[in-house]
C-alpha cells in the first residue's frame, strides 16, 4: 500500500450550524432589493424622458402657431405701412412669447424690423420691393440644441413678400421635472422601507428553512448524517423537526451497517466444541509426531508457525516442513524413544522481510502402551526476548550510570578523611563535590523510577487545569540565570493570549523543563535558544529551537531511547543520564501528544512538543 | 488512507489514519495479512486515528482476526473511539477482538 495515499476521512465540521441559514436569506433579500431599486430607477427615468418629449412637442406646436399669428399681423401692418407699429410688436413679442430673437426680413434681404435694433438695415418701408432672396435658402436664424428657430412667410399686398424669423429656447420647466423626480424617489424609499420591514419579519422564518436546505445540500454532497448536520434549535420548529430526521437517519445508518455486517458474519461457520477446536484456540503450536517421524496431528497455530496449510502438514514427514536440523534431530530422538527427557530449543526464525523472530520448540515424549511419539509445542517468544534484551541493557546502563557518581563520592570521602582533617578548605571542596554527586544520584534514581513506572504502565496522569501563562513564566524564571551565565539569548515567543489546557501540570512541566534544559545544556556560550508557543482549538505546540551542537540523523532517531547518548565527544563532557527525553516523550504520549526532533550536526536542534487541547478545558 | 507503522520491540504498531471504508479497508487488510505471515501475528492495530468504520471495514477486521484465530490469537485493537466501539458492539463482533486502552498496553500483552 502506498503510505502517501491521502486520508479520505470526512472531517466533521464543528459548530457549522452557527452560520447556517443566514447566507441564503441575506443574498435573496439583497438581490430582491437590488431588482426593486433598478426597476424603480428605470421607470422613473423613462417617465421623465417621455414627459420631457411631450412637453417639447407641445412647445414646438405653440411656437409655430405664435409665428404664424405674428406673420399675419406683420403682413397686415406692413400693407398699411405701419412700420413703427410693426417694430413695436416685434420688440414686445420677445417678452410675450418667451422668444430670444424676432425679425422681419423683406424678400430682397433687407431687415425692416428686429428685436435687436442694430440688425435693422432699412429704416423706411419701400412702396414696393422685388424678391431677390429665396425664403428658405439662407435662413437668417439657426436652430441649435435646446433652441428653436422658425421662418414664417409674410404676404404684404401690393408691396411684396417678407419672412418673419423667430427664435427662442425650448425649455422644459425644471420645477416640473423635479416634482416627478421627487415623487418617484419618495415612492422608491417607501417601497424599500416596506421591503426591509417584510425582510426582517420573514428572515427569522426563512433562516430555519435555508439552514435545512444547506444541510440537505451538504448531505447530497456526500456528508453523512451526523452531529455536524444538527441545527441550532433556536432556529425554530423546522430546525427541531430536521434534527429529529437527522438523528433518525444516523441511527438507521448505524443499524444498516450493523445489519450488513451481521449478514456477512452469519455466513461464517462456527467451529465445533470438540477437543480439536479446543487445541485450535491455543496460541501455541501443537504437533504430534509418531515413531516414523510422521505428523499425526497439528493445530492451526503450528501450521501458522511453520508457514504451511494444516492439510499439508498432517500425514507428511516432519522433515519436509521443518528444516531446522537441531530440532529435527531432537524430535526424531524423542519420537523413537531414544531420548526420554523434555528438551527446549530456541530457534531464530528466518524471514525474507525484517527480523523474523524467535520460536521456542519444546519437545517431550508421549508414551502410549507400546508406541512412542513426540509432542512438539511451538511458542513465539520474540517479544519476550526483545524485552529481556532491553532489560539487560537497562540494568547494564543503570549500574554504569550509578557507578560514576558513587566512585566520585567514595574518592572524595577518602580524600576528606585523609587530607581534610586538618585542611578545612579541602574538606569543604570535598563536601561540595559529594553534595553535587549525591544530587546527581538522586536525579538518576528519580528518572529511573519514572522509567520503571512507564515500563510497568503504572504512570498515571492527574487531571489539572494547566495555566500555560504561569507555566512559561516559571520556565523563563527558572532558566534565566543559567542562560545569562552562558550568555545564551533565551527568547520566549508566546501568543498574545495563552489558554488553560487540561493535563497533568507536573508532568507537562517536566517535559518542558527537559527540552529547555537540554537546549541550554547543548548550546555553546553565546548561542540562542528560541521557545515558540502556538495554541489553537486543537493543540498546543511548543518548539524549542537552539543553535547548539546538533545531532546526526542517526543520533536524532535514537535520542528518545533509554540511556541513549550521542556518540559526539562533546556530549560526553556534559552530564546527563540519557533518560530525560525518554521520560519527556512518554509523558507527552500519555497526554495523547508527541515530541518530534529535527536536527543538523553543528547547526542546532529543534524539538517540537505537541499536546492535544482537551475540549473540556476552560 | 495513510498507514503508519512503528516497531516496539518485536511488535509492530499499525496506525491507519482516516475512515476505514471501501478500498481503504482492503488496503489495510492486505497490510495486516502481510504482517500476519511476516511477523507471526505480532502486531497491534492502533485505531486512534480512525473516525469511523463501515461494514466493509468491519468485515476486513473480522477476516484478519479470523485468520489470527486459526493460530489461537485475536486481532489486538487499541484506542478505538466511541463511534467505532459502538458499531462493534451493535454488530456483536466486539468479542472477536482483544481490546486495549492504548498501544503500550497492547504491546505489553505480547509478553
Amino acid at each position: 500500500m502506498d503510505p502517501q495515499t491521502p486520508t479520505t476521512a470526512a472531517v466533521t465540521g464543528q459548530r457549522r450550524w452557527l452560520m447556517r441559514g443566514e447566507s441564503l436569506v441575506a443574498s435573496a433579500g439583497l438581490a430582491f432589493a437590488g431588482i426593486l431599486l433598478s426597476v424603480m430607477i428605470g421607470s422613473a427615468w423613462w417617465t421623465a424622458r417621455t414627459q420631457r418629449q411631450a412637453l417639447e412637442a407641445a412647445q414646438k406646436i405653440e411656437r409655430q402657431a405664435v409665428g404664424d399669428l405674428l406673420a399675419r399681423n406683420v403682413g397686415l401692418m406692413l400693407a398699411r405701412g405701419e412700420l413703427n407699429a410693426t417694430r413695436r410688436m416685434v420688440a414686445e413679442s420677445l417678452a410675450s412669447y418667451r422668444l430670444t430673437q424676432c425679425r422681419v426680413v423683406l424678400s430682397n434681404g433687407e431687415v425692416v424690423a428686429a428685436s435687436d435694433p442694430s440688425q435693422i438695415t432699412l429704416h423706411k418701408l419701400p412702396a414696393k420691393w422685388i424678391r431677390t432672396r429665396l425664403a428658405d435658402d439662407e435662413p437668417g436664424l439657426v436652430s441649435t440644441h435646446g433652441r428653436m428657430a422658425t421662418a414664417h412667410p409674410v404676404f404684404v399686398p401690393d408691396r411684396g413678400s417678407a419672412t418673419l424669423e423667430i427664435a427662442g429656447p425650448l425649455s422644459v420647466d425644471a420645477e416640473l421635472m423635479w416634482e416627478s423626480y421627487v415623487g418617484a424617489g419618495a415612492i422608491g424609499a417607501a417601497a424599500m422601507a416596506g421591503l426591509w420591514f417584510v425582510y426582517r419579519r420573514v428572515r427569522s422564518r426563512l433562516r430555519a428553512l435555508t439552514a435545512v436546505r444547506e444541510a440537505l445540500m451538504s448531505m447530497a454532497g456526500g456528508e453523512a448524517a451526523g452531529p455536524s448536520l444538527i441545527l441550532s434549535p433556536d432556529l425554530g420548529p423546522e430546525a427541531i423537526a430536521w434534527n429529529d430526521v437527522v438523528v433518525d437517519k444516523e441511527r438507521d445508518r448505524k443499524q444498516g451497517v450493523a445489519e450488513r455486517a451481521r449478514e456477512a458474519f452469519s455466513r461464517r461457520g462456527q467451529g465445533g466444541g470438540d477437543l480439536s477446536s479446543l487445541c485450535d484456540a491455543m496460541s501455541q503450536g501443537l504437533i504430534l509426531v509418531d515413531e516414523h517421524n510422521r505428523v499425526n496431528y497439528a493445530n492451526g497455530a503450528a501450521a501458522a508457525f511453520l508457514q504451511c496449510k494444516r492439510e499439508e502438514l498432517v500425514g507428511t514427514e516432519i522433515g519436509q516442513r521443518l528444516q531446522v536440523p537441531t530440532v529435527l534431530d531432537t524430535i526424531r530422538q524423542v519420537a523413537t524413544g531414544t531420548q526420554r527427557r523434555r528438551s527446549v530449543l530456541d530457534i531464530e526464525r528466518k524471514s525474507e522481510e525484517g527480523p523474523g523472530g524467535v520460536l521456542r520448540f519444546s519437545v517431550r515424549p508421549v508414551r502410549r502402551d507400546d508406541s512412542a511419539s513426540a509432542m512438539v509445542v511451538i511458542e513465539d517468544i520474540t517479544q519476550q526476548k526483545a524485552a529481556e534484551a532491553a532489560r539487560h541493557a537497562f540494568v547494564a546502563q543503570a549500574t554504569h550510570e550509578l557507578r560514576t557518581p558513587l566512585t566520585n563520592i567514595r574518592l572524595y570521602v577518602e580524600t576528606a578523611i585523609e587530607d581534610g582533617e586538618n585542611d578545612p578548605q579541602t574538606r569543604a571542596k570535598c563536601l561540595n563535590v559529594i553534595n553535587g554527586e549525591t544530587r546527581r544520584l538522586e536525579r538518576i534514581v528519580g528518572e529511573m523510577l519514572s522509567v520503571a513506572e512507564i515500563e510497568a504502565g503504572a504512570m498515571k496522569l492527574k487531571s489539572d487545569d494547566v495555566r500555560l501563562e504561569t507555566v512559561f513564566e516559571e520556565l523563563r524564571s527558572d532558566y534565566a540565570a543559567q542562560a545569562q551565565e552562558k550568555k545564551i539569548t533565551l527568547a520566549f515567543n508566546l501568543p498574545p493570549k495563552l489558554t488553560v489546557i487540561a493535563g497533568d501540570r507536573d508532568k507537562i512541566m517536566l517535559a518542558l523543563h527537559n527540552l529547555v534544559g537540554n537546549a541550554l545544556k547543548y548550546t555553546p556560550d553565546g548561542g540562542k535558544v528560541d521557545v515558540t508557543v502556538n495554541v489553537d482549538a486543537r493543540q498546543l505546540s511548543v518548539e524549542v529551537r537552539d543553535t547548539g551542537i546538533g545531532m546526526s540523523q542517526e543520533d536524532a532517531e535514537k535520542v528518545f531511547e533509554r540511556f541513549y547518548r550521542a556518540k559526539d565527544p562533546r556530549v560526553a563532557k556534559i552530564t546527563g543520564t540519557g533518560l530525560g527525553l525518554t521520560i519527556a516523550r512518554e509523558v507527552v504520549r500519555l497526554h495523547g501528544g508527541d515530541i518530534a526532533v529535527e536536527s543538523r550536526l553543528n547547526q542546532g536542534s529543534a524539538f517540537t512538543l505537541t499536546v492535544p487541547v482537551k475540549a473540556e478545558a476552560a | 488512507m495513510k498507514i503508519n507503522e512503528t516497531r516496539q520491540g518485536a511488535v509492530v504498531v499499525v496506525k491507519p489514519e482516516g475512515a476505514l471504508i471501501e478500498q481503504d479497508a482492503a488496503a489495510l487488510k492486505q497490510r495486516l495479512s502481510h504482517l500476519l505471515t511476516a511477523n507471526l501475528g505480532r502486531f497491534v492495530l492502533d485505531m486512534s486515528a480512525i473516525p469511523y468504520v463501515d461494514s466493509v471495514g468491519l468485515e476486513a477486521l473480522v477476516e484478519v482476526t479470523e485468520e489470527l484465530a486459526k493460530s489461537g490469537q485475536a486481532l489486538r485493537l487499541c484506542a478505538a473511539n466511541k463511534t467505532v466501539r459502538e458499531v462493534m458492539e451493535i454488530t456483536d463482533i466486539a468479542v472477536l477482538f482483544d481490546h486495549f486502552e492504548d498501544a503500550n498496553t497492547a504491546v505489553r500483552s505480547f509478553l
